[in-house]
């Protein structure tokens, strides 16, 4: 049940700042990520607190599912003070540290060794958490995540690989620049554990994450899952007023919708359940909205502030 | 200058750079090493520390940069304090991603939220027919891409405690060290240097020349024949590049009054172009001459070793550039 008011957050949230942009209230470029909240959802209820995951540039929905304040997320996308990064990471970099979300990262594929670090760093310093880098389809072709491969695989790290193949590199589909059937088959000649799973089942991505969560903590190493989702929306918001259509309307169900009806078949779900699922967010969610619009900018000696210790 | 003590340990440079590691190593089990056969220590300077520290915590890794100094990254903003020995700095080239917008970004972009306590070595400099891609010496790039801490030092004493100052610091910190001087002796005074020391050393009168690393050498070689001649030249050894240490090269230039900078970098956009510039707007009143810049100019460095020295900046060089300013 709680899967389904988090994925509701993620999807109101998502469709606040696609409001917002069109409104010409947002400043900056902001990848929602609007039908792939199965899989953020899947993946961090699979997770534990002192977990650590790394993100993407199309991260919100990671960064809903960590549970991080809706209000200091929309502060930070909207470039005001009280943002978790004081206004200074935007939408492509909304961090939570303190609450495991290591960072969203701007660069493609960018995150992936850090997560390989993190995890080092939390077997040696015993702390028993894991971790998980999402990264998209696009990072599958990126070196690094093959370098990440490796290492992870030598020194049985436990860190879960979670590849969101949206089926768009960009403004690119996928398969276009993308050699093989399979992204997940890429881990298997490094000894990983590889599965693709339909990552608009929250319920498969949450049990395959247990697996692999499971697998981690007892010593056993690295696990590549790949999660086949669409993305909804354009690469950015506001890109038609360049780009061409280039998409096809995704044709997958709504993950949303795939799971109230899981819900609902197993008696879990009554009648009107979604809705005032619905209202009680968007009313938090535009109270949130609210308080961070009417928060002042970042003062401007901020903006020399944190580059150094 | 710190004071030579008779009873200070003699080291050679890329061995004092060890034994700065091995101190860290000893009191704080979150410094960890890896890199690049950092068991055998090719370089120098991760020589030894598997024998004491165990496989557990040197680590020799694949030859992925990016992958080794991200996954560094990552432990750092995890709570250990890696030191990665990328062998040779131009290599750093093959995972800039991960220097410039990771580990220099990340406290930025996260206002603040995350440390990055990091630490990467690197051989910087022409040793003798290493040809283009091993005999760079890239310090200008590491400062203008931001966010990192940069030192170089010239002497054991400056390996030691630099590298100490580094590992202890929140910040990413590149440790450059030059292969033409992994052999030099030198003393380890108690006397410890700190992120933004610079090492005045001979103190003159006449011409400051600022350099770091095998130029910082030279310099004192050119400062110590000159002075025979009745010239006494100054040499700010910059060994830590970021933070600069303004105040130290402006109170050298001010007291001279002129001021050559010699630098193992190419020229256009190098390190003696910021000292330049940074001289000639903090110290133009008290100028009695240009200042000019001694470099590499701007050709890849040559194999044959006779077309490596013409480009790298020779004592010969030093001096005669350094005459010309002292007659300006």
């Amino acid at each position: 049940m709680q899967w389904l008011r988090t994925m509701v957050r993620i999807r109101l949230f998502e469709q606040m700042l696609a409001d917002l942009y069109k409104a010409g209230r947002l400043v900056g470029v902001v990848h929602l990520s609007i039908g792939q909240e199965a899989t953020a959802v899947g993946v961090c209820s699979a997770l534990k607190d002192g977990d650590q995951i790394t993100s993407t540039h199309r991260g919100h929905h990671h960064m809903v599912a960590r549970g991080l304040d809706p209000q200091k997320m929309f502060a930070e996308i909207l470039g005001r003070a009280g943002g978790y990064c004081r206004g200074k990471g935007g939408s492509m970099h909304v961090s939570a540290p303190a609450q495991g979300a290591m960072g969203a990262n701007g660069i493609v594929g960018g995150g992936i060794a850090h997560a390989v670090g993190l995890a080092f760093a939390a077997k040696r310093l015993g702390s028993g958490g894991i971790s998980a880098a999402f990264f998209g389809d696009g990072a599958a072709n990126q070196g690094v995540l093959f370098e990440s491969l490796n290492l992870a695989a030598l020194w049985q790290a436990p860190v879960l690989f979670v590849c969101e193949n949206n089926g768009y590199t960009e403004f690119t589909p996928t398969d276009a620049v993308t050699a093989g059937e399979s992204i997940a088959a890429r881990a298997a000649p490094f000894g990983i554990p590889a599965v693709e799973v339909d990552g608009d089942d929250v319920v498969a991505v949450n049990r395959l994450a247990g697996e692999a969560t499971a697998r981690a903590r007892s010593g056993r190493g690295p696990t590549f899952i790949e999660c086949r989702t669409a993305r909804w929306r354009g690469h950015h918001e506001g890109e038609e007023s360049y780009a061409k259509p280039y998409r096809e309307p995704p044709a997958a169900a709504d993950p949303i919708d795939r799971l109230e009806r899981v819900l609902r078949d197993a008696g879990l779900a009554a009648d009107g359940l979604r809705a005032a699922m619905e209202a009680e967010e968007e009313a938090g969610l535009a109270a949130a909205l609210a308080a961070a619009e009417a928060e002042p900018e970042p003062p401007p000696e901020r903006a020399l502030e944190d580059v150094f210790a | 200058m710190t004071s030579v003590s008779p009873s200070a340990p003699v080291k050679r440079l890329a061995p004092a750079l060890a034994e700065g590691i091995a101190t860290c190593m000893r009191t704080d089990p979150r410094v960890v090493v890896w890199g690049e056969d950092v068991r055998i220590g090719v370089m120098g300077p991760t020589r030894g520390l598997v024998d004491e520290f165990g496989s557990e915590r040197v680590l020799d890794c694949p030859i992925s940069e990016a992958a080794f100094v991200g996954a560094a990254i990552g432990a750092a903003a995890g709570g250990l304090r890696p030191v990665v020995d990328i062998m040779f700095s131009s290599f750093a080239y093959v995972a800039f991603d991960q220097f410039a917008n990771q580990a220099g970004r990340l406290r930025y972009m996260t206002g603040g939220q995350v440390a990055i306590p990091l630490v990467i070595i690197g051989s910087a400099g022409a040793a003798g027919a290493n040809a283009a891609q091993h005999s760079e010496v890239p310090s200008a790039l590491f400062l203008a891409a931001g966010g990192l801490r940069v030192v170089f030092p010239s002497t054991p004493h400056q390996a030691f405690w630099l590298t100490r100052a580094a590992i202890e610091s929140d910040d990413p910190v590149i440790v450059l060290h030059h292969p033409a001087l992994a052999a030099t002796r030198g003393s380890l005074e108690a006397e410890p240097l700190s992120l933004g020391d610079a090492v005045v050393e001979p103190v003159g009168r006449d011409v400051s020349v600022l350099a770091t690393g095998l130029m910082a050498h030279r310099a004192r070689a050119v400062a110590k024949r000159l002075a025979g001649e009745g010239m006494f030249v100054e040499v700010v050894d910059v060994c830590t590049l970021n933070p600069m240490p303004w105040n130290a090269i402006i109170a050298s230039v001010t007291k001279t009054g002129r001021a050559v900078v010699v630098d193992e970098g190419r020229l256009t956009c190098s390190v003696a172009s910021e000292l330049a510039a940074g001289i000639g707007e903090r110290a133009h009143d008290a100028l009695r001459a240009p200042v000019r810049r001694l470099a590499v100019p701007d050709v890849p460095i040559p194999f044959a070793p006779n077309l490596e020295a013409a480009v790298v900046p020779s004592e010969e060089a030093i001096a005669a550039m350094v005459c010309e300013v002292a007659r300006a």
